[in-house]
């Protein structure tokens, strides 16, 4: 029999509600994740028969719930199965967000030009003067929105919006949106009897969601590390059994760190889920709030889903990323910094680019004391050694003499997105407005007209 | 550039393939398996721990080489014969349950010993039945068995072990060092993420094998590849542009 067989398109029919194939792969079906830009990184969509693992390491702020929220919020929206699972998943589900115009005192229209404010606040002047051989590239852009192909699949959520109750009652009536709580007296392994149980007497018509917003609170009990791997692993494996189901979990943040679950555990968690991306939010660093102030944290991407194919989809099709331009031609540049931020109406993720102030116009002779600061602070995240050494203290200002003697030695591990460290070295200055030190600097001025005024 | 070099799995050795989240080297399985299949037409055995058979069996489909119908082909679930996690109670159904993958797999490989046959056999990531709760002195004593058996029955054998504190060996690949022929150690590249070249591939000489220059590449001059829809195309350092 020969091996070289004509490949005809697998006759599948009908896709379940919310899905579609993936542009990229014909065999994979993928659904949103409620997010457009986080799409776009994975590659178009969740591919069903993945999961998704979302550490938020920041103990301050719940980004990974505010995703899992998306995620539930998309899963009802497109009609699809919801299972969640959370110690008080009904007070979850109700804080889940919707799409704006559903609620009559907030007409879609004004909602609209709000929207459009937010993004005017940074934008700049539109008279600059643009040299005549640019006017024809396309404006810079820093994110993904959603686009043409997703339109009918990713829904657009507001964050001001709450999900009405109606929509709960009615999806918790005809079983679409079914709540596992868990409490300390069940242990880990009856939760993944009961989604197993679950998934077995469901349609494979219908495409499933489960969705876990905290897995590792106090709630789950007194979890040990390979109690948390052995569950991320058998939810992959049931995955790979009910194909059409796919899941989302988000870490509490204590589980997210080497800390808790010893040397490379972050790695762990990324070899034992189909994907993983961390965000970390700058909460916890004040240098770094100064020195991005329009992001909200980092985006780290652990490991991107290839359920069919070897490479994945993402590294070739994502606008944000940055690698498709440069997959396989001459030469190759790194992929973009990625970065998140919360606005008042929605959650995106984003390219990272250096401030126009802070970045390699600004030529100082001495390294700032911010600079240093922030080196040490990077290296506190970055270097675990060290995190046990100094008793885990972050780059606060009061320790900055102590922790000089360290910078110099310290191997900067492969934890942290390699292009940033060494971006930050260079960087000349973050200049914020209240620095002590009087520095020489050479500034660029854009009001005053000099060479370059065509 | 070709890579594996043709007598590089060959029966008797014992391959250690190394990699780390940033590089992962399941597209080396995947060709080891389809140049074994494509050229000896011998029995391929896989012993999964992570990915199921969908993966397999797609990729392999890309790569033209059609693994559905063929004999030749055989997927051990590991999983399959280990009790799932709630009924779980202690070392002793992990050591039982290591015990049943080698007599399953002894009756596989002895069932197709007809002389000239050389089976490959791929143990998909010894690393995670580590972190899932499998003891070291099981998981050791599991991988000499392996061993032992793909000599005894003429197999080649290849493991693949996550590094997960990069610079440190830890227990257990100290372990399969001291057992393996072969080194191969895939790499991601020390600047990060790129879009022609997504890692490098190193092999080193396993300590406990007479000394020989045949098949080795160094660290500093590693083979660099970047990854396909199937497979990867294979490049020396610097001469990534050159590539189509």
């Amino acid at each position: 029999m020969s091996s070289f067989k004509r490949k005809t398109p697998s006759g599948r029919a009908t896709l379940p509600q919310g899905t579609r194939l993936s542009p990229f792969s014909t065999s994979t079906v993928i659904t949103s994740t409620g997010i457009p830009s986080l799409d776009d990184i994975l590659g178009g969509g969740l591919p069903l028969s993945c999961s998704l693992a979302v550490l938020a390491p920041d103990h301050h702020t719940a980004y990974g719930e505010l995703v899992q929220k998306y995620f539930v919020a998309q899963g009802l929206a497109s009609g699809q199965k919801v299972f969640l699972i959370h110690n008080e998943p009904l007070r979850f589900a109700k804080e889940c967000i919707w799409m704006p115009g559903s609620a009559p005192s907030t007409p879609a229209q004004s909602s609209a030009t709000e929207d459009a404010d937010d993004e005017m606040a940074s934008q700049h002047d539109d008279k600059i003067k643009i040299a005549w051989r640019y006017e024809q590239m396309k404006k810079f852009q820093t994110t993904v929105s959603s686009n043409s192909l997703n339109d009918d699949l990713c829904l657009t959520f507001d964050l001001t919006c709450k999900i009405p109750d109606a929509i709960i009652d009615a999806a918790r009536q005809s079983a679409q949106l079914v709540l596992i709580g868990v409490d300390t007296s069940e242990d880990a392994g009856g939760v993944i009897k009961q989604i197993e149980g679950l998934l077995s007497s469901s349609a494979s018509t219908q495409a499933v969601r489960i969705c876990i917003p905290a897995l590792g609170s106090p709630h789950w009990g007194d979890l040990q590390p390979s109690t948390v791997l052995g569950m991320l692993h058998t939810i992959r494996r049931l995955l790979h059994r009910y194909p059409s189901a796919c899941a989302s979990l988000s870490l509490a943040p204590h589980i997210c760190g080497d800390t808790w679950g010893g040397q490379g555990w972050v790695q762990k968690i990324g070899w034992l889920t189909d994907a993983a991306i961390s965000m970390s939010a700058f909460s916890a660093n004040p240098s770094l709030v100064s020195l991005f102030p329009s992001h909200h944290g980092l985006l780290q991407i652990l490991r991107l889903p290839a359920p069919h194919t070897i490479l994945p989809a993402s590294d070739k099709h994502s606008t944000l990323r940055g690698l498709s331009s440069a997959a396989g031609t001459m030469g190759g540049s790194g992929e973009n910094n990625l970065a998140f931020k919360c606005m008042r109406k929605r959650l995106i993720f984003e390219t990272l680019h250096l401030d126009l102030e802070g970045g390699v116009t600004e030529r100082r002779t001495t390294p700032s004391s911010n600079a240093i600061v922030l080196d040490a602070g990077i290296m506190h995240d970055t270097t675990p050694a060290t995190v046990s050494a100094t008793g885990g203290r972050k780059g606060s200002l009061a320790a900055v003499e102590v922790e000089l003697e360290h910078v110099k030695d310290l191997t900067v591990e492969a934890s942290f997105p390699h292009a940033v460290t060494d971006s930050m070295p260079d960087l000349s200055s973050p200049s914020p407005a209240k620095s002590k030190k009087p520095k020489k600097k050479v500034v660029f001025h854009s009001e005053r007209p000099d060479l370059y005024d065509f | 550039m070709q890579f594996p070099a043709p007598e590089l799995v060959s029966p008797r050795r014992l391959l250690l393939v190394t990699d780390q989240l940033q590089a992962p080297a399941d597209f080396l399985l995947h060709r080891f398996l389809h140049l074994h299949l494509k050229q000896t037409k011998t029995k391929c055995i896989i012993l999964a721990v992570s990915d199921g058979l969908e993966r397999w069996k797609s990729v392999a489909s890309k790569a033209n080489v059609n693994v559905a119908q063929n004999d030749s082909f055989q997927f051990i679930d590991v999983f399959d014969h280990h009790p799932p996690l709630a009924d779980r109670e202690g070392g002793n159904t992990n050591k039982s349950s290591l015990r049943t993958i080698y007599d399953l797999l002894s009756v596989k490989l002895s069932d197709s010993q007809v002389d000239d046959q050389t089976p490959l056999v791929i143990l998909d990531d010894i690393a995670s039945l580590e972190w899932l709760g499998f003891s070291l002195l099981d998981l050791s004593r599991f991988a000499r068995a392996l061993r032992s058996l793909c000599v005894k029955m003429n197999a080649a054998l290849v493991v693949r072990h996550h590094i997960v504190t990069p610079p440190e060996p830890d227990a257990l690949l100290q372990h399969l060092l001291q057992l393996c022929t072969y080194h191969i150690e895939v790499r991601p590249l020390a600047s990060g993420r790129s879009g022609a070249v997504s890692g490098e591939i190193c092999v080193h000489l396993g300590p406990s094998v007479k000394d020989t220059q045949e098949h080795l590449i160094s660290r500093t001059s590693a083979l660099q590849y970047r990854l396909t829809e199937a497979s990867a195309v294979f490049f020396e350092k610097g001469t990534s542009t050159g590539v189509l």
